[in-house]
């Protein structure tokens, strides 16, 4: 599905990722944990395309195509998908069109006919059963005034109607409530098959109680120091970050 | 003289050879525009707003084809109005108008079908708005037609009015508007140039509110590469009367708007919002005034632009509270967005406040597309170029919102290319 081969990126100058590679295949769930302004956020926008990141270096294949070479919109149309750590507000473009721009977006990218508004609102509307979310916030422009927890549902129920192959989930569980964390990883839970994959950035063993992960991945100073199964998180959870010091003068002097 | 004043010159001799009754009138007020002289960047109110263009326009000599109503209304924002006039090159056409459904007690008609009294009559009540700028005197010495619009008290227009102005040469309208108290009217008045030839329409609208009337009037402006639109827009409004004014000046090569709004009794309120549009080698410029000459009224100004290329846009807002204007509110703002960094916007908001019980608020901004929202559609799958164009539209969407007639807002989204959103809410 993803394959990432010593990644490098820089942001206004600044290296941010300094080697990351990772291979994610079909099916499978990768967590991403590390410390605050690890550049776990920043490898997200790099996939997404996000252009204030300048790849520096590296390569990542994306269901055999060069991703890196692909525009914004392609990659999401390909099937990628971002569910961000601060969704953004946009006052004026109803959350509602948007859905339906990408979604047929997305269709007429594959050959498939576009959705008539009838169809399309018979979907939506079903996904918003799946993530609890009343159908008002259809019509309120996107993300606008939505509370934090809200704004986190409205990425689950896009990434839901828009059925990615790759989500990359980037603290999809911060700042929610007990309920709502239970409504987004059934969201998210849903979406799981084994033709789609998943990172999730998250600093919680929470999140991973409701979606196993197959692999955890630790990102210090934009490398991955340490890789590991689901018990990589409760290790961290137990023990927080301070061995990363050493673990990066190990890798250091390994080179 | 240049060539533009030149040609107006020749156009004063033919309108007082057919109607020598208004040599006068028409000499004196061509006096007043040489004694006001052409505008140049040397006057403070067109410091930014070069005329280069405009004085070097000739008069067009191919003759024009017949316009139909079946071409017309694939132009119009309300292509089923109920009532419209049409002015062709400054001379209303009855065959396109229809003005045979009016309800008691709505007098509108053209200016040249006027009686010679009534006429007379009506001449004073242009002046406000003809002596604001020196294209106004301009206005008097020349216009050929136009339209009046007489409401009487408790009278009410059961749906808009369209004027529809198509302008190919160079011509000169007027616009009298009068509504009685307790009255009611929507007006749409859109000027279209339908061609990349030079043409320049210059326009004078009066407007008098008595007591507690309401008038909502929606203007459009669009125009080719080398249009060029003037106009000066004078309302005094009476008691408890309102006035809202949404100007949408979209395209052609200039526009200037002179907007002066007079609140000369208690509680009148008025709203007035707009938007300008502007890509390369395209200027558009509104100077407004709001005259809060006595207490308690309103007054909610707001206007935001779009400059694309090479685009100049100038927005200049004076708001005036008299002395004992007490208990005024008014707030003024003025937001641009700038697609290039070859646009420029001068922005000069002017408030005058000499009361000092008063609520007065402005702001000004000028920002660039947010990159992150831009992002963001994009990681959905929107096009590059849709996504920038869905944020520029909601940009200026709030303005259109803001019209209160249903189906006027409704054909304006649909313009403005929003309508898709508005349509949702219906399934
Ligand atoms: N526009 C920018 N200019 C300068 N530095 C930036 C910019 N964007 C990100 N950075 C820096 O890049 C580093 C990585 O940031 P990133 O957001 O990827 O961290 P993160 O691992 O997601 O952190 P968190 O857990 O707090 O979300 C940080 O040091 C941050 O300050
Ligand atoms: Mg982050």
């Amino acid at each position: 599905m993803l394959s990432i081969d010593n990644l490098q990126a820089s942001v206004a100058d600044k290296p941010i990722l300094r080697g990351i590679s990772l291979e994610i295949k079909a099916g499978e769930v990768h967590a991403i944990m590390g410390p605050n302004g690890s550049g776990k956020s920043t490898l997200s926008n790099v996939l997404a395309g996000r252009e204030n990141v300048r790849v520096t270096g590296g390569k990542v294949t994306y269901r055999g195509k060069d991703l890196l070479a692909m525009e914004v919109e392609e990659r999401a149309r390909e099937g990628v998908f971002l569910a961000f750590q601060y969704p953004v507000e946009i006052p004026g473009v109803g959350n509602v069109y948007l859905l339906k721009a990408a979604l047929n977006a997305q269709r007429k990218h594959r050959g498939l006919p576009e959705l008539d508004a009838m169809d399309f609102l018979a979907l939506v509307k079903d996904k918003m059963k799946l993530m609890e979310m009343n159908e008002s916030m259809l019509y309120r422009a996107v993300n606008e005034g939505f509370s934090g927890g809200e704004k986190k549902r409205n990425e689950i129920l896009q990434m839901a109607v828009l059925e990615p192959h790759l989500s990359i989930l980037d603290e999809t569980d911060s700042g929610l409530d007990i309920d709502a964390l239970k409504i987004v990883a059934n969201g998210v839970n849903s979406l799981r098959s084994p033709e789609r994959s998943m990172i999730l950035v998250t600093h919680y063993q929470r999140l991973l109680d409701y979606i196993q992960p197959d692999f955890v991945h630790v990102l210090a100073g934009g490398r991955i120091v340490r890789s590991g199964g689901p018990e990589l998180a409760h290790e961290l959870e137990r023990e927080g970050y301070a061995w990363i010091g050493d673990a990066q003068s190990q890798t250091v002097a390994a080179q | 003289m240049n060539p533009f004043v030149e040609y107006c010159q020749s156009q004063l001799a033919l309108r007082v050879a057919e109607a020598p009754s208004q040599e006068a009138s028409r000499h004196s007020a061509w006096a007043r525009f040489e004694n006001v002289g052409w505008p140049t960047t040397r006057l403070e109110a067109w410091k930014y707003t070069s005329l280069a263009g405009l004085e070097k326009i000739t008069p067009p000599t191919e003759s024009f084809a017949e316009l139909t109503w079946d071409f017309l209304k694939d132009h119009a924002l309300l292509p089923d109005a109920k009532h419209r006039m049409v002015f062709i090159d400054g001379v209303f056409h009855e065959g396109l108008s229809r003005l045979d459904r009016l309800p008691q007690g709505v007098r509108i008609g053209p200016w040249s079908l006027l009686q010679d009294a009534e006429r007379s009559d009506l001449v004073p009540r242009l002046m406000p708005a003809q002596t604001m700028t020196a294209f106004g005197a301009l206005n008097e010495a020349l216009f050929t037609d136009g339209a009046v619009i007489q409401v009487s008290g408790g009278a009410h227009l059961d749906e808009p009015l369209l004027l529809l102005h198509v302008t190919r040469g160079m011509h000169h309208g007027v616009q009298y508007v009068h509504l009685g108290e307790n009255s009611e009217m929507t007006v749409v008045e859109q000027h279209l140039n339908l061609t990349d030839l030079p043409c320049h329409g210059n326009f004078a609208t009066a407007i008098q509110l008595s007591p507690h009337s309401r008038l909502t009037w929606i203007k459009v402006q669009q125009g080719g590469a080398q249009s060029y639109h003037t106009a000066a827009v004078h309302a005094q409004q009476q008691q408890g009367s309102q006035l809202r004014y949404f100007p949408f000046a979209l395209s052609g090569a200039m526009g200037r708007n002179d907007i002066t709004i007079r609140l000369v009794e208690t509680h009148a309120e008025v709203i007035l919002k707009g938007v300008y549009q502007v890509a390369d080698r395209s200027l558009q410029d509104f100077h407004t005034s709001i005259e809060h000459d006595c207490p308690e009224c309103i007054s909610d100004e707001c206007f935001k632009g779009v400059l694309d290329g090479t685009g100049r846009a100038v927005f200049d807002g004076r708001v005036r509270v008299a002395l004992d204007a007490q208990k005024t509110q008014s707030r003024q703002s003025n937001h641009n967005l700038l697609l290039s960094d070859k646009a420029e916007v001068d922005t000069k908001p002017q408030l005058e406040i000499f009361a000092d019980d008063v609520k007065c608020s402005h702001g000004t901004t000028v920002g660039q597309l947010d990159e992150t929202q831009w992002f963001y559609l994009r990681s959905r799958g929107v096009d590059k170029e849709v996504a920038r164009t869905l944020l520029i539209k909601a940009f200026v969407k709030e303005i259109a919102e803001a019209v209160p007639h249903v189906e006027v807002r409704q054909a304006l989204l649909h313009w403005l290319g929003t309508e898709e959103e508005e349509g949702f809410r219906h399934v």
